[in-house]
């Protein structure tokens, strides 16, 4: 481990204050000796500088996934007093709502055996992919503000999908408190064409088996047992949730000289809550939170569309375990120190895993905790676990989100050809489509932590506890 | 052309040299085309930008962030950047094509971060490092 870190407990370490100059509370991070030597000095340095930040509440937190980025490490987790604290964009990211949505499916391995590669064919011709990508849908703008306003529930409206789709999400699809107001006409633009696309790099929609059950009861409450084929959609709020961040960015910075808040990182940029900046970022980014939501209904629409084109299954019979959001801002009650309180939690690569018992969670969710789903990379297995109490002690209510990468796209682009990977790949079992094999090199197994190993940290620091396993059999990429 | 691509896991961090302000620019642009659609060579869509910021990094900043906005709404590829910086100033003229998805291939630049310690001058005209979110 680095010099000045201290371990705190069998899988948890601590930046003391005085690291850097100016932290107002110690740093906390989640690794296994495993994985230590894949953690970067500057994403120590980010995890710190988001210690210096105002109204910090206990931690700046960062989860096993932790990597370097830019403001907030990846993995990143803070929660900021409501008075006193501060909202960032870069404690959120250029994806506003980046997140996963898992849905069950009554088939087995054995029914899709025959005619996958014609499946994953259909899923790519029916979801639009890759950079470019442009939707089915045209939406006007009183559309837009609608879906901004609402979320997912925008696409049940529509008629794409269920209103029991809304209980199994995170904030039911929707925050309340979004104000399309304060979305440009750019981000407008960007994002009227592209409600219903995947997007490219890390984005994917996968078809899963279930391998392995680990935890029988919540598995059951989820509704998901052995050899069962799930899908698993990863994507984000598109060009409209990166134009909010870059408009939002720009009118944070000169806030931060306004507010006299002193940063080591000028991508801290970054407003009092509750100033007018700050409510119009958290309004505009609560929008593109939404867009994303309601983009992922869509590609969930047209998924089950093709399910029920090849294999004759109704809706009813799909149904959505759960979606989640990797990169967003909240307004959450916590406990902290004992004394219950309102907090805005920013989730930077960080996924929410409230534990049972949470006033979010829908009543057959209740017992067991909320389903987080964490995707694997291309080819690695994707994890279903359950949030619980010690999340909602020491986190926030928050665990890991995914692998996080550990070679760069050069170097993963050296160690692989687009081609050969495709061929490893088939002959694993796992039929991958793509525009163009190059882009597939960049998201390489090899370039990834092993998403085994993070989920065995925050099962083994009880931050969240594994429920079930997927294999990939096929995948769609940008 | 004048840019490296340099290590980092998570996202894309280049570096930049130039004698000018006005090459940096342009080859910091050509680079982020690079990443999103790899090469091209045409040139029928000629489009411009004029933008002004509070200093040099917010300007390269902002003119970037244009040319990614312009490259999603409109959908197009640019290949060519003929750019002038005067203090806090750029115009520039692009000249692209259509994106084609048989033809472009790359991955979304999703924002352009103020990470890194922006621009330098040195003895032999200017350094940047500048890191994409991808």
């Amino acid at each position: 481990m680095h010099a000045g870190i201290n371990r705190v407990g069998a899988w948890e370490w601590e930046i003391p204050i005085g690291f850097i100059p100016g932290m107002r509370v110690p740093g906390r991070f989640y690794l296994s000796e495993e994985l230590a030597g894949t953690l970067e000095e500057g994403a120590l340095v980010q995890l710190a500088n988001v210690a210096t930040m105002p109204g910090i509440v206990k931690h700046s937190l960062a989860m096993p996934d932790i990597h370097w980025g830019y403001g907030f490490p990846i993995g990143g987790v803070a929660a900021f007093d409501l008075q006193e604290g501060v909202v960032s964009p870069g404690g959120v990211g250029f994806d506003i709502n980046c997140g996963v949505r898992l849905v069950a499916s009554p088939l087995t391995e054995t029914d899709i055996a025959r005619n996958r590669r014609q499946l994953v064919e259909e899923l790519f011709r029916a979801v639009p992919t890759g950079v470019g990508a442009r939707s089915a849908l045209s939406l006007s703008n009183r559309e837009l503000t609608d879906l901004m306003l609402t979320g997912a529930a925008w696409g049940v409206k529509q008629g794409f999908g269920m209103e029991s789709d809304l209980v199994h999400s995170e904030e039911k699809g929707g925050m309340k408190r979004a104000d399309p107001d304060a979305v440009s006409g750019k981000a407008r633009q960007r994002g009227m064409p592209q409600v219903g696309t995947l997007g490219a790099g890390n984005h994917f929609l996968e078809v899963q088996v279930v391998r392995e059950i680990l935890e029988p009861r919540a598995a059951a409450a989820y509704g998901v047992s052995p050899g069962q084929i799930c899908f698993m959609i990863h994507s984000g709020s598109r060009g409209l949730g990166h134009q909010v961040c870059t408009d939002h960015l720009k009118v944070l910075e000169k806030a931060t000289r306004k507010y006299n808040i002193s940063l080591p990182d000028r991508q801290l940029a970054c407003a009092p809550i509750d100033s007018p900046e700050g409510r119009a970022y958290f309004g505009a980014m609560a929008s593109a939170a939404n867009y994303a939501w309601a983009n992922r209904q869509l590609i969930m629409h047209a998924l089950r569309e093709v399910l029920h084109g090849m294999y004759g299954i109704e809706y009813e019979e799909m149904p959505m375990v759960y979606d989640v959001a990797h990169n967003v801002a909240k307004i959450e009650e916590h406990t902290v120190d004992g004394r219950r309180m309102q907090v805005c939690v920013h989730r930077k690569g960080a996924t929410r895993a409230f534990g049972p018992g949470s006033p979010d969670l829908p009543p057959e969710y209740m017992d067991v905790g909320q389903p987080v789903l964490i995707p694997g990379s291309m080819g690695t297995p994707s994890y279903l676990l359950c949030g619980t109490k010690t999340a909602m002690e020491r986190t926030f209510g928050s665990t890991c989100h995914g692998a996080g990468r550990v070679l760069s796209r050069t170097q993963a682009k050296k160690s692989v050809r687009g081609k050969e990977l495709r061929d490893q790949l088939a002959k694993e079992g796992i039929y991958v489509r793509a525009h163009h094999d190059a882009a597939l090199a960049e998201e390489a197994p090899a370039a990834y932590k092993q998403s085994s190993e993070v989920v065995r940290v925050v099962d083994g620091a009880g931050i969240s506890l594994l429920v079930a396993r997927m294999e990939p059999l096929g995948v769609i990429k940008g | 052309m004048s840019f490296i691509e340099l290590d980092h896991t998570a996202d894309v961090l280049l570096r930049v040299w130039g004698g000018t302000l006005d090459e940096v620019f342009a080859d910091a642009a050509r680079a982020m085309f690079q990443i999103m659609y790899g090469t091209c060579d045409a040139g029928e869509i000629v489009r411009t930008v004029d933008l002004e910021a509070e200093d040099i990094d917010s300007l390269l900043h902002d003119f970037l962030s244009e040319l990614l906005f312009l490259t999603d709404a409109e959908n197009v590829v640019f290949c060519s950047f003929d750019v002038d910086v005067r203090g806090n100033r750029v115009s520039a003229t692009l000249k692209g094509e259509a994106f084609d998805p048989a033809e472009h291939s790359g991955t979304i630049v999703k924002g352009v971060s103020y990470s890194g310690p922006g621009i330098v001058k040195g003895d032999e005209g200017y350094v940047l490092e500048i890191l994409f979110d991808i």
